[in-house]
């Protein structure tokens, strides 16, 4: 049977967005352990995403699953990032997969 | 000559011993020994022990950074430090970092030593979970790491 016109365009449109999105793993660490029960978080974002838009992206993940918890927010909002042992800029851009640590403000010794 | 590590404390517990086994030279006359222990107050909070938190590779790197540093801008060249943290939970007077420098003499001893611990403060990224008695804890809140920008 034909598929209708408006079913090829949609199942074009959703492989692109399919293909547009990757993956990212943030390794939680300090206050940020209380995001998850696990150690990392897994996210998708779209490609060419910096660390400005996994920051929103954790931000969302943070909204949806602890209703905006405002001492969460903060801690992102407060937070560097990793990546390879090294401190990352917000303009930094993920690659597919890559794994990156969220560091927030620290305070050993 | 430089020793770092991250302990798992549930491996083992940091020792001076071995840290004065690391530093001990005839080069050197001076020596001080500094060490961070689980005290039972903060903030006006009864607190019963701590849980340390540590990336480790980039802890590691941050000590071998101040180690170069040293060199550089406070000028000691000879020196033999010895750094380790622990990492889990310590109870109150656990030993979480110690620091051990030898220099030739004490003027350099002793500002190598505050250097570093000021320096690990700023800059480490270790992070404390404090337990208090009411079976309540909470994350300190620390400071926005400072880090060399590349």
């Amino acid at each position: 049977m034909e598929k209708p016109r408006w079913a090829s365009r949609i199942s074009k449109r959703t492989i692109l967005v399919i293909i547009n999105l990757m993956k990212v793993i943030i390794e939680l660490f300090g206050a940020s352990r209380d995001f998850s029960d696990q150690n990392s978080l897994e996210l998708d974002i779209e490609n060419g995403s910096s660390i400005k838009d996994v920051r929103n992206k954790i931000l969302d993940y943070l909204d949806i699953n602890f209703k905006g918890n405002e001492n969460f927010i903060k801690i992102v909002n407060s937070s560097a990032f990793c990546s390879n042992d090294n401190i990352i800029s917000d303009n930094y851009k993920i690659t597919n997969n890559e794994k990156i640590a969220i560091i927030p403000p620290i305070g050993g010794g | 000559m430089l020793h770092t590590k991250i302990i798992n404390i549930k491996d083992k517990k940091l020792s001076i011993v071995e840290a004065e086994k690391f530093i001990s030279s005839s080069d050197f006359g001076a020596s001080i020994f500094f060490s961070g222990t689980v005290r039972n107050q903060n903030n006006n909070k009864s607190v019963i022990g701590i849980t340390y938190d540590s990336h480790d590779s980039l802890v590691i790197k941050s000590f071998e950074e101040i180690y170069n540093e040293a060199d550089k801008k406070l000028g000691i060249k000879d020196k033999a430090i010895f750094i380790e943290h622990a990492k889990g939970y310590l109870d109150l007077g656990e030993v979480s970092i110690i620091i051990a420098v030898a220099c030739k003499h004490r003027d350099e001893a002793y500002i190598l030593s505050r250097y570093i611990i000021e320096e690990i403060k700023k800059r480490s990224p270790i992070w404390k979970k404090e337990h208090y008695q009411n079976n309540e804890a909470d994350w300190l809140k620390g400071n926005p790491i400072q880090y060399e920008k590349n």
